[in-house]
């Protein structure tokens, strides 16, 4: 089976949304770069937009793109994401714990719950269909994307899959003990329209999966490269978190560089991928790496669509 | 393919195993009453009476976690207790919560808040996908590991993916199930919404005026047939249906039609190869807030029509556990299938006048029950309705 990739919107921190390439002005992310947000009125009614935190503006904007550029109405939903809507969390945790009294303003709670994100999706878009929300730490786009990938077996036509988090100056606090990065906090949202025809796609996934093991990362991934009859010499483009594979590929990049630090971040390099494509004619696999956090491990293998004769 | 059951494991209120579950649905007494820790006083809550370090002792965990993954650990281990672990069985694990390690990481962030200095380390506790992590550890489960967080539905959600992950090959085995430690976070998050009753919670009665919270996990061990070759596990039970769709409503309020429970009940039992009278028994979502229990009430009519089938909530035993409500109410659908039980709706007294429904008012056993229905509706309108059935 085939996954092709029919649309794919990011909001980042960098000019990645309604792109036709991205590779086109990105750059390596610099610390002091801000999330670039669209303008969401253009997205949202005003009166529902102002009590949504950043999360769901990104989900629903991103979403409702991707539903416009894509013919058929999403028959599945499937969002990852590790730490959910942080901000209505905190700000809850912060109200439950200052103000006094038996009257407390619902909306900060309602909205920290993780599937606030694809519910909101849902309602926007008035879909009726599976909705589902996976939260793997690290992993959390990729369990999301495995079960887009499934809704496809099972015979669904058009799934929209993503992921995203948003970052908050609290996790400032944890970076070095609980958080090994040098790269700056960012917030982020990629989602993707997933089908088992070609349409206008450039490239399809082939398949994702996810490891929990100490195992070495590169036995790992022979692994997984073998049951779809490859080997690393056959991959162009290794997109990884670190740079542990850099002397050991064709061609890498640590799609952190240009995401900055969120841990559905491979989800942005899923767009990365998709685009690479559109600029280098010659590249026929891509590897996704995420070894974002230590004995974990997501892979995800694209390929570009064969020309037809 | 078909999908067994081969292991269940609960802990609530109304007991800390599967056969002290199966005594409290008997005697029908209520696993709720006035909360005992700080948080909870204030509230009638189905609480579990034992702090978390209590249960880690009690239940010899090698684990310090949060409340949410201590009583996921917990139910886990009952349902794969008897289960081997091999290299040729391929096994997983995935969790339903709603709010992970809330429970340790508020308690850090107070201090916090507080100007006082609070211990980092409990925050890694805190992301919802770490208590699956912890779960899995206790079992030595390391192949695939997942967290599905869709609020009330979150535990439903997980038992049908499990399920979708067997068909499609990917594992052999799977555990699944949900999990929900009380928290600060979430009585007041309920609190906030008004939603609480005072009283002990009356599912689809007349007077029902909001939900008990309560605390729990449950879980099952899920197999094909090929794996039972394998495994020569007996199955108790085949889990023959499952749908989640989308209400697409309301962020928090059910649609007065019940369009997405009538949905996912359809669903479900499409996927079964079932007629809506093959059904013996709904175990319904049943909150006891009048807008779930309404609208759930006009779903249940517009797929079960004129003649509907025993029904009855067990949140009145148990309070509304959350994310684990779909596992415990899954424990609850095998022990209902083994003994032929209907399980009462604890507490009723009225119809709603509106839809006239009378739900199973007393325990008894040796009915003839092949398929039962249990639904878990979740914020978001996520909606989720799964089907167990006699081998």
């Amino acid at each position: 089976m085939k996954y092709f990739i029919q649309h794919i919107e990011s909001i980042s921190h960098q000019n990645t949304f309604q792109q036709d390439n991205i590779w086109d002005e990105l750059k390596p992310l610099e610390g002091e770069n801000a999330l670039i947000s669209p303008d969401y009125k253009l997205y949202i009614p005003v009166a529902a937009l102002r009590r949504l935190s950043t999360i769901l503006r990104m989900g629903i904007a991103a979403s409702k793109v991707c539903q416009e550029k894509t013919p058929l109405e999403f028959d599945a939903i499937s969002v990852g994401t590790s730490l959910g809507c942080l901000t209505d969390t905190e700000k809850f945790l912060t109200t439950i714990n200052t103000v006094s009294g038996d009257i407390l303003s619902p909306t900060a709670f309602i909205q920290s719950t993780h599937n606030t994100i694809s519910g909101q999706i849902s309602l926007d878009l008035k879909n009726h269909a599976y909705n589902m929300t996976h939260t793997q730490n690290a992993l959390s786009f990729e369990v999301a994307l495995m079960d887009g990938l499934l809704c496809i077996d099972e015979g669904k036509k058009s799934v929209l899959v993503g992921a995203t988090d948003e970052a908050i100056p609290f996790l400032e606090r944890l970076r070095g003990t609980l958080i090994e990065t040098k790269s700056p906090f960012t917030t982020g949202a990629t989602f993707s329209v997933i089908s088992p025809t070609k349409g206008n796609s450039v490239a399809h996934i082939i398949g994702c999966e996810i490891f929990f093991s100490s195992e070495g990362t590169e036995q790992l991934i022979n692994q997984f490269l073998t049951k779809h009859a490859l080997t690393l010499e056959n991959i162009d483009l290794v997109l990884e978190a670190g740079n542990t594979l850099v002397k050991r590929v064709q061609k890498h990049l640590s799609f952190i560089t240009y995401s900055g630090y969120y841990q559905s971040a491979s989800s942005f390099a899923l767009h990365l991928a998709n685009d690479w494509f559109k600029s280098y004619s010659n590249t026929k696999n891509i590897l996704i790496v995420n070894n974002l956090e230590s004995n974990k491990l997501g892979l995800t293998l694209l390929s570009r669509n064969e020309v037809e004769a | 393919m078909r999908i067994y059951v081969t292991g269940y494991g609960v802990i609530s209120s109304i007991g800390e195993n599967v056969e002290e579950t199966l005594l409290g649905l008997q005697s029908e007494k209520s696993g709720i009453k006035q909360g005992e820790k700080v948080y909870t006083e204030r509230f009638k809550v189905g609480e579990i009476r034992w702090t978390n370090d209590q249960l880690i002792e009690r239940f010899q965990l090698t684990q310090q976690a949060s409340r949410t993954a201590i009583l996921g650990m917990i139910a886990a281990k009952e349902a794969f207790k008897g289960h081997t672990l091999s290299p040729d069985v391929r096994t997983g694990l995935i969790s339903g919560t709603s709010v992970g390690g809330m429970d340790v990481s508020e308690l850090a962030y107070k201090d916090f808040l507080n100007g006082e200095q609070d211990d980092l380390n409990t925050y890694r506790n805190h992301p919802s996908g770490t208590t699956s992590e912890q779960i899995a550890r206790e079992l030595g489960v390391s192949g695939y590991v997942n967290t599905i967080s869709t609020a009330c539905s979150s535990a439903a959600n997980s038992i049908m993916l499990g399920a979708r992950m067997l068909l499609s090959g990917q594992l052999d085995r799977v555990v699944v199930g949900g999990t929900d430690g009380l928290s600060q976070f979430t009585i007041s998050g309920f609190r906030s919404l008004m939603i609480f009753d005072d009283e002990w919670c009356r599912p689809f009665d007349e007077s029902r005026k909001g939900l008990n919270l309560g605390e729990g996990a449950g879980f099952l061990v899920l197999e094909t047939e090929k794996t039972l070759q394998k495994t020569g596990k007996t199955p108790l039970a085949l889990l023959s249906g499952w749908c989640n769709a989308s209400d697409a409503y309301h962020q928090t309020a059910s649609s007065p039609e019940g369009l997405g429970a009538t949905l996912s009940m359809r669903g479900a039992l499409e996927q079964a190869g079932l007629q809506p009278s093959d059904i013996d028994y709904i175990n319904a979502h049943g909150t006891a807030t009048p807008n779930n229990d309404l609208s759930e009430s006009h779903g249940i009519k517009a797929v079960f029509g004129n003649t509907i089938p025993p029904f009855s909530s067990t949140k009145a035993y148990t309070g509304h556990t959350l994310a684990a409500s779909g596992g415990i109410e899954a424990v609850f659908a095998l022990l209902a299938l083994q003994k032929g039980a209907l399980l009462p709706n604890l507490n009723f007294r009225n119809p709603i006048e509106e839809t006239q429904l009378i739900p199973v008012k007393n325990y008894s056993e040796g009915n003839a029950i092949t398929h039962i229905l249990s639904n878990s509706f979740g914020f978001g309108g996520n909606n989720s309705t799964i089907i167990l059935s006699k081998v």
